[in-house]
């Protein structure tokens, strides 16, 4: 559609854009609220039907149509007020193309139509009868789970008074009693001061003793009332009271008072014995301290008869006889009772007399058996004392032989150890004689040894003497042999060393002849070393020789036809060099070498410290053969000269020292032959 | 005998190193001979250069590059000569 309405715009091209689209907006909004108004496009045929309707029947399908207006007319017509409910029915729009499709559903609409209010009814009745159901079931559930009760309590609107109520009723249900005395707290509850409830937990030593008191007073009432015969009532109303308050004490109460019910019958039967006892044994104990007088007696002022005296028995201690006399008292107290005094009276009167007559029995028999018993026990004393002096006696004796026998004992132990002393005294005094003894030997021994040793040192020293003398002349003889032979050796030494001195000269020779043979100069090394051969460890000559320039000797020296030739070169080299100021440049160099051709030349031996006149002096010296003064001469030049005549100067040295050094050899080996002879 | 064979190595060695005493002075003149020829040659050569190339072939160009190369042949020698006067006076 915005590609249609586009293309028309472009169509339109210079047309006012807006308009087209307002126009457009405007359509859409009418299709739009068309759409709206038929409220469901899913369908296209609801649709497209309801336009086409009027116009349109044979177009489309012409089976089809005629039906579903009717129906939504129907349903439009019917269920104005229905539609807003239901519209959230998902079914409602496939809903009438089902009923397109099937005509015949006519009824379902009739229920529906009906079923709105009843439908309305139901739901709220289910809704009721659910949250009834479900409150019901909450109250039951949370009467069964902790959790879910206080959840429920908490947030369910009146669920905490109805699980209350229930809670109640079921505890009402269970303890009924206690329901009603709740409701009736204001009753007061009496509890009899002698019913035997306390505040005290029940305890069974207390209880009893409460028990036995409670008999007491019950019998003592029970004596004093037992015609009244009243009380049994009394108690009721504190039993059912009791029966309310508590169960323990309770039950306990109402065995009490069952048993105070019924003890109060029996009683009086059964336990009044021991009262009339006590009663009687009273009297009779009474009756002891005056012994005579039986007037205290209760019973005699019976009125109808005389009674019958209780027995009172003056030697009542014997318990037979208490026992036989309590007896006879019961009976006495029955007959006073029953009232037949007179009838009784007289045996009464023979029992007593009976048993006063058996107490007395008993004593006399005590008395016969007291005595029996005395002498009896004196006897046994005497006996004892006797036997026991007896015994006395003769322990004395015992131990006097006892004394006397370890008195010997004693005396005869103290003599053998008095002798056993005596013994080793002896033995000790005899030893100590004989360790003297064999100390005095041993001394003498050791004098003798000494003397012995003295002699063989004596013997000893003079034979040593005597060897001595002998030995001493010996000696003498050997030296004065040594000496001979010294001699003899010294006289080897001097043809030794006249050899030598021999040997020395013709090495010297040797050399020297080397020297001057040579027409040109020739090492003469071999020579010198038989020299130093010869020569042997001769200080002289090492240092002669080592005086020479060890080039002179490996090269050998010029000869003076040499020197004076080469002499002639340096000279005119210096000639040239003669003329120089000191620190000469090139200059000075090249007038000096031309103004030296110009210089005279002198003869002889010119005095004078200037160079020529020096280079004429050693010219002459050479001449004359005399080197030591040539050089002497050619050593006083100095700066350009000296430095050309260096060489000259060092061969005319080497020459000189070399004929030096023989010189002194040949003066050592006179000297040595000269020394010899 | 090590004597002898020892020797002969220092005699060529100073030949060589070391001229005789006598020979010093003429060895320096004949060094500053050769030095002035080949110095002055070199002057003349560049005047000669010099004076083609850019003074339009003029003789004094040549003429003072000879004259520069023998000036300086001149006072190398004279520094030579004299250093060797110093020399002689130190060892004095």
């Amino acid at each position: 559609m915005l590609r249609t309405s586009l293309r028309s715009v472009r169509a339109l091209g210079s047309k006012p854009a807006a308009a087209a689209a307002g126009r457009q907006w405007q359509v859409a909004a009418a299709r739009r609220a068309g759409v709206s108004q038929r409220s469901y496009a899913n369908d296209p045929k609801p649709v497209v039907k309801p336009i086409v309707l009027p116009s349109s029947e044979t177009l489309t399908s012409p089976s089809t149509p005629p039906p579903p207006p009717q129906e939504t007319v129907a349903s439009s017509t019917i269920e104005p007020k229905d539609a807003p409910l239901e519209p959230p029915a998902p079914g409602s729009p496939v809903a009438p193309i089902a009923e397109a499709e099937a005509p015949p559903p006519p009824p379902p609409p009739p229920p529906k139509k009906a079923g709105f209010f009843r439908r309305l009814r139901n739901y709220f009745l289910a809704l009721t009868i659910l949250g009834a159901l479900g409150f019901g079931g909450g109250v039951w559930y949370s009467r069964i789970n902790d959790n879910f009760h206080d959840f429920f309590t908490e947030y369910i609107p009146y669920g905490e008074q109805a699980v209350l109520y229930l809670e109640d009723m079921d505890f009402r249900k269970r303890f009924p009693n206690v329901a009603r005395r709740q409701r009736e707290p204001t009753e007061q509850v009496r509890i009899p001061a002698q019913s035997g409830a306390s505040w005290r937990v029940a305890d069974g030593g207390e209880t009893g003793g409460r028990q036995s008191s409670a008999v007491q007073k019950t019998a003592a009432s029970a004596v004093a009332a037992v015609k009244e015969a009243v009380k049994p009532k009394e108690p009721e109303p504190v039993v059912e009271a009791k029966k309310e308050t508590a169960v323990l004490p309770k039950v306990e109460s109402k065995a009490d008072l069952a048993k105070d019910v019924k003890k109060p019958v029996p009683v009086p039967a059964a336990e009044e014995p021991p009262v009339p006892v006590a009663a009687a044994t009273v009297p009779v104990v009474a009756a002891k301290k005056p012994f005579k007088a039986p007037e205290v007696n209760e019973p005699s002022r019976w009125p109808p008869a005389s009674p019958i005296d209780p027995l009172a028995v003056p030697d009542a201690t014997e318990p037979v006889v208490q026992d036989l006399a309590r007896m006879l008292n019961d009976i006495i107290t029955v007959i006073n009772h029953d009232g037949a005094n007179e009838r009784y009276g007289s045996t009464i009167g023979k029992a007593k007399d009976e048993l006063n007559k058996v107490g007395r029995k008993i004593k006399d028999i005590k008395a016969a058996v007291e005595k029996d018993a005395a002498k009896q026990v004196r006897a046994r004393v005497d006996g004892f004392d006797k036997a026991a002096n007896e015994l006395v006696s003769r322990i004395e004796a015992t131990l006097q032989a006892q004394e006397a026998q370890w008195r010997v004992e004693f005396e005869a132990e103290m003599e053998r150890v008095r002798k056993s002393y005596d013994e080793k005294v002896q033995l000790i005094q005899q030893r100590e004689r004989q360790i003297s003894e064999e100390k005095l030997n041993n001394t003498l021994l050791e004098q003798a040894i000494a003397l012995q040793r003295q002699f063989a040192g004596d013997v000893k020293k003079q034979v040593e003497q005597e060897r001595d003398g002998r030995l001493g002349k010996l000696n003498d003889l050997a030296a004065a042999v040594a000496d001979l032979e010294k001699l003899t050796t010294g006289w080897n030494d001097v043809v030794d060393a006249n050899l030598r001195t021999q040997q020395l000269h013709v090495a010297v020779d040797a050399v020297r002849a080397s020297l001057e043979d040579a027409a040109h100069p020739r090492p003469f090394i071999k020579e010198l070393v038989a020299l130093k051969e010869i020569a042997s460890d001769d200080p002289v000559v090492d240092a002669a020789i080592a005086s020479i320039h060890p080039s002179a000797y490996q090269r050998g020296i010029s000869t003076p036809g040499e020197l004076v030739d080469r002499f002639r070169r340096v000279a005119t080299e210096v000639r040239k060099a003669s003329l120089l100021p000191e620190d000469a440049g090139v200059a000075s160099h090249a007038s000096s070498y031309v103004l030296s051709k110009l210089l005279f030349k002198k003869q002889g031996l010119a005095s004078g410290d200037d160079v020529e006149s020096i280079l004429t002096r050693t010219q002459t010296y050479l001449e004359e053969g005399d080197l030591d003064n040539a050089a002497r001469e050619m050593n006083g030049l100095s700066g350009w000269a000296k430095t050309l005549s260096r060489d000259w100067l060092g061969e005319v040295r080497k020459v000189l020292e070399v004929q030096q050094a023989l010189e002194v050899i040949q003066a050592e080996a006179r000297l040595q032959s000269l020394k010899l002879e | 005998m090590p004597e002898t064979t020892a020797p002969p190595p220092p005699a060529p060695s100073r030949a060589v190193s070391r001229p005789v005493s006598e020979a010093l002075l003429n060895e320096k003149w004949d060094r500053c001979l050769s030095n002035l020829l080949i110095k002055s040659t070199l002057g003349l050569g560049f005047g000669v250069v010099f004076s083609v190339l850019i003074f339009k072939r003029r003789a004094w160009p040549a003429f003072a590059g000879a004259g520069f190369g023998a000036g300086r042949a001149y006072e190398e020698c004279n520094y030579s000569l004299k250093a060797a006067a110093r020399d002689i006076k130190n060892q004095a």
